[in-house]
């Protein structure tokens, strides 16, 4: 509780955290339950907010509270119970296919005369507009976008003709919406060459929009992002990736295309079967999707093939700078960052080149700290590594550069 | 005063509330985990949910110490099957003997999963020394200072068990020494206040036998016992272990009063008065000359009429109040304890620290504070001196406590007393201002006294009664010694509006002012 509030402040908002007190003996007495119940009514009376979602943690499902027993609305506000244990639960993707799905479960049925697309995924600010734009050209435009931060972008859902999950996990609230309404979406997001190419027609076509117009703008905005791309070179680098937000897909899609070897793509998130084209059209370009994996594991692999790059976890990227690998925390960098059309591309790629040029000075610092004056790791973690590209290198899935 | 001749009562748990906002301080597993983890060859499991130790030791830890992660600590992973039909003890097996590794030892820590299923951890080589230790971390009731006392003196319980190396060498303390105990993880600015402890130590000659648990080893325990003398840096845990040990006990001094005597009793215990003495002597001529000449010049006279206001941790809260408040004067106008039984709940501190007139001039407080000062729209200016919070507080040159921490939080006080007051000066956006009219234009346009009967337009523009009430109302919630800035500079804007509009100064136009002009909160 204390790490999520802690997070949250840094993170995420300038707004409160509230939650029941929870002692031994207020979960023997069962007066927790009570006690939240009497919350929720006092919150929805005094601030009288659109939505009180109430997230449940390790704790109290375990116990089970009587969630089902709290009213759906009080006033206005929509209260929503969101289970999250960690137990269950295990990645951020999978945490925030569940929110979408649970405020998505509370709307009403889809509205009769629809229209638009309903973005779904964390994206950069000026992403949907973009999108909007392009759209727009080929007959259609961007209904709505969540997650935000207004329960009005969800409610809008009910308005949209199509459902487009721009990363692989949305799989739960996208196929919920296609069971009971008969919501279609589309897989895979406008990024890259083929991918924005591919997406603007697989939305032309669900949408059944002017086919030439479909591919006229489809085929321009390929070769914008093709024009884009060719100022950022990245053949010959190797790259290593490990994320845990679901769009590090997207982003190994990009530095292919760029022309950088990643030979693998490491992702906390569990296999999906909205990622099955993605990580087919990975497969293909040589790099291998490698599920539910632990970041500790990396770290081995580090010390003993050569990377010219690393994104990854803050674990795997102090492991990294301290051998002098050139490397940025996934989520700082890349929420920052567009991914989409030709200026995402371009602003994701000046991103990776600028960081690789700057190896000298992470070669410099890591010489520093080490007493051999050449970069090594001065202390090590003591849980044992298991070194995933020996695993790749031994399944032929992989050829390594010359060792280090 | 520094030497305690009796330690007060236990230490005692922040009082669970039915209800919270902005939860401010850990569990007892985290705080458990931070004493163990912090010894050289503590290994950590915790015994949670999977990914359960990527909140305190991956995410929290990188903003509290700026350390990217704790390589020793590490979950038991427990998943739907562990927690509702496999049991527990299976998983958290299988991460003990990966922990389990040549020269470390393990530290088993419960969280309130696994207290709240009921597992816990059976061996049968308990006896074995240097196995796997089991600790009840309490998580459901105990907070992490709670936690933090019960662990040290654990340790201590335990000391028989730790296996010193072959290799290791023991270095024993020729004479009369001592032991500081504290801190460990995620204590704010522990880096700078341990810093100056070693130099106030090493000023008079005092030799350090163990800095526990964060520059020792898990069998450095027993060693603990060949100190003279105990320093108990936080109020918040520690006691139970040094009242364990019996030697006389010290608290970590702020400010110039409880250095002095800190000194002069440490220099008593430890057979060095003489030196102690002439070490304070040089203080004087040398760290704290900086500290006299600021106190000699202008910038103390602001004092008495700079309020401020603390929220904090008992150690850092009174040692605040008795430094700032009581040496250098600064009006209190609200302190509150941050965790300990006495803490205030965070809506109790909202609305203290909305309703106080004057504002503080200066907050000091977490990332609560700071949201306070935001969402309230407080003119005050915000200092953080606590967790929770993302900070970066590992350079060693800010400490708070010791003769240097005197200096550093005084020139803190100051850099904040010329920021406030820069803030608040009128300024001219494109100096210098550039006349529109000539004499002649101004005197003709100027001429209101045959179209309205009263005064040229050209006169002292008038303030509506209500206007009036508002400016005052405004002026009073600013700092003192700023007043008359901000009140030149409300009356230039409004009556400046005012005379654009042809009018008088309303309600409406002072309001403006003050939205426009209000102090960016941090």
């Amino acid at each position: 509780m204390y790490g999520h509030t802690f997070v949250a402040h840094f993170y995420v908002a300038n707004r409160p955290v509230f939650s029941p007190g929870v002692s031994s003996q207020m979960w023997a007495k069962g007066s927790v339950f009570d006690e939240l119940a009497a919350m929720v009514q006092d919150m929805a009376e005094k601030h009288r907010p659109s939505l009180i979602p109430i997230c449940s943690l390790c704790v109290s499902d375990t116990v089970g509270l009587p969630f089902e027993l709290l009213p759906k609305q009080i006033g206005n506000t929509e209260i929503v119970y969101v289970p999250l244990p960690a137990y269950s639960v295990h990645t951020h993707a999978k945490a925030k296919d569940i929110v979408v799905d649970s405020l998505v479960w509370r709307l009403p049925s889809q509205r009769k005369a629809r229209s638009g697309v309903n973005l779904i995924g964390e994206v950069f600010p000026s992403d949907p507009i973009r999108i909007d734009e392009v759209l727009r050209r080929i007959g259609s435009h961007v209904n709505t976008h969540v997650p935000g931060p207004r329960w009005a972008d969800y409610v809008a859902m009910v308005d949209g003709s199509l459902n487009a999950p721009l990363h692989p996990f949305y799989s739960e609230s996208v196929k919920r919406m296609k069971m009971k309404q008969g919501l279609p979406f589309v897989e895979g997001a406008p990024v890259g060459i083929a991918g924005t190419y591919a997406w603007i027609k697989s939305v032309g076509e669900a949408l059944q929009l002017n086919p030439a117009v479909v591919e006229s703008v489809a085929a321009d905005e390929r070769d914008k992002v093709k024009a884009a791309m060719a100022d950022f070179p990245l053949s010959g680098l190797t790259f290593m990736v490990a994320g845990y937000e679901g769009h590090e897909f997207l982003l190994v899609r990009l530095l292919i295309e760029a022309g950088a070897s990643v030979p693998y793509l490491s992702t906390s998130v569990n296999t999906n079967p909205l990622a099955r084209t993605e990580e087919a059209w990975l497969r293909e370009h040589g790099c291998t999707v490698l599920y539910g994996a632990n970041f500790d594991d990396e770290i081995g692999a580090l010390q003993h093939h050569k990377y010219d790059c690393v994104i990854g976890t803050t674990p795997l990227c102090s492991h990294a700078k301290e051998l002098g690998i050139p490397s940025i925390y996934y989520t700082n960098a890349m929420a920052t960052r567009s991914l989409m059309f030709a200026e995402g591309a371009s602003d994701v790629l000046s991103l990776m080149l600028s960081t690789y040029r700057s190896k000298e000075r992470y070669h410099k610092i890591a010489s520093f700290f080490s007493e051999t004056g050449v970069p090594e790791q001065t202390y090590s973690s003591w849980s044992p590594k298991i070194d995933l590209t020996e695993h790749l290198i031994a399944n032929e899935a992989f050829v390594p550069k010359a060792p280090l | 005063m520094a030497l305690r001749q009796e330690l007060p009562s236990d230490i005692v748990n922040t009082p669970i509330r039915k209800r919270v906002t902005d939860l401010d301080h850990a569990g007892g597993d985290t705080g458990a985990m931070q004493v163990f983890a912090s010894l050289r060859d503590g290994n950590v499991v915790l015994d949670g949910p999977v990914g359960c130790h990527v909140m305190p030791a991956v995410a929290v830890i990188n903003y509290t110490d700026s350390i990217p992660y704790l390589q020793n600590v590490t979950c038991s992973e427990l998943s739907e099957n562990e927690v509702t039909i496999a049991g527990t003890l299976g998983a958290l097996k299988e991460k003990v003997a990966r922990a389990d590794a040549p020269g470390r030892q393990v530290f088993i820590v419960s969280t309130p999963m696994s207290e709240l299923i009921g597992a816990a951890w059976t061996t049968l080589d308990e006896d074995v020394k240097g196995s796997p230790l089991f600790f009840n971390a309490q998580s459901l009731d105990d907070d992490e200072w709670h936690a933090r006392d019960r662990a040290l003196l654990f340790l201590w319980q335990n000391r028989e068990h730790f296996v010193r190396p072959a290799d290791a060498p023991r270095k024993r303390p020729a004479g009369k020494s001592v032991n500081i105990i504290g801190p460990t993880y995620g204590c704010f600015n522990s880096y700078s206040d341990i810093a100056e402890l070693k130099r106030l130590l090493a000023g008079m000659g005092a030799q350090i036998n163990l800095i526990y648990p964060f520059e020792a080893h898990s069998y450095d325990t027993p060693a603990l016992a060949d100190a003279t003398a105990t320093i108990v840096m936080y109020k918040e845990f520690g006691k139970s272990l040094a009242r364990e040990l019996g030697r006389p006990v010290f608290d970590a001094p702020f400010g110039l009063e409880d250095t002095t005597a800190f000194l002069r009793g440490l220099g008593h215990a430890l057979d060095l008065e003489a030196e102690a003495d002439a070490f304070i002597a040089l203080e004087k001529k040398t760290t704290l000359a900086a500290w006299q000449d600021i106190w000699r010049s202008t910038h103390s006279d602001f004092f008495a009429n700079s309020p401020i206001a603390i929220v904090a941790p008992p150690s850092y809260k009174d040692g605040l109040e008795r430094y700032l408040g009581g040496e250098l004067g600064l009006p209190i106008s609200y302190s509150a304890y941050r965790t300990g039984p006495q803490s205030a709940p965070s809506e109790a501190v909202r609305e203290a620290l909305a309703n106080a007139s004057p504002s503080p001039m200066l907050i000091f407080g977490s990332i609560n504070e700071r949201m306070i000062v935001a969402q309230e729209k407080l003119p005050s200016r915000f200092y953080q001196v606590s967790f929770p919070g993302a900070v970066v507080r590992r350079a060693t040159g800010t400490p708070f406590v010791g003769y240097a921490g005197a200096v550093w939080l005084l020139q803190t006080v100051c850099e904040v007393l010329f920021d406030t007051l820069f803030a608040n000066l009128p300024t001219s956006y494109a100096p210098p201002q550039q006349t529109e009219k000539a004499t002649a234009e101004i005197m003709r346009d100027g001429h209101g006294i045959a179209a309205d009967g009263s005064k040229g337009q050209n006169a002292v523009v008038t303030w509506t009664d209500d206007a009036k009430a508002l400016s005052e109302k405004t002026v009073k919630r600013v700092p003192f010694f700023v007043r008359v800035s901000v009140t030149k500079k409300l009356r230039a804007e409004a009556e400046k509006r005012a005379r654009e509009r042809g009018g008088t100064v309303d309600v409406g136009i002072v309001e403006e002012v003050v939205a426009a002009f209000a102090p960016r909160s941090t």
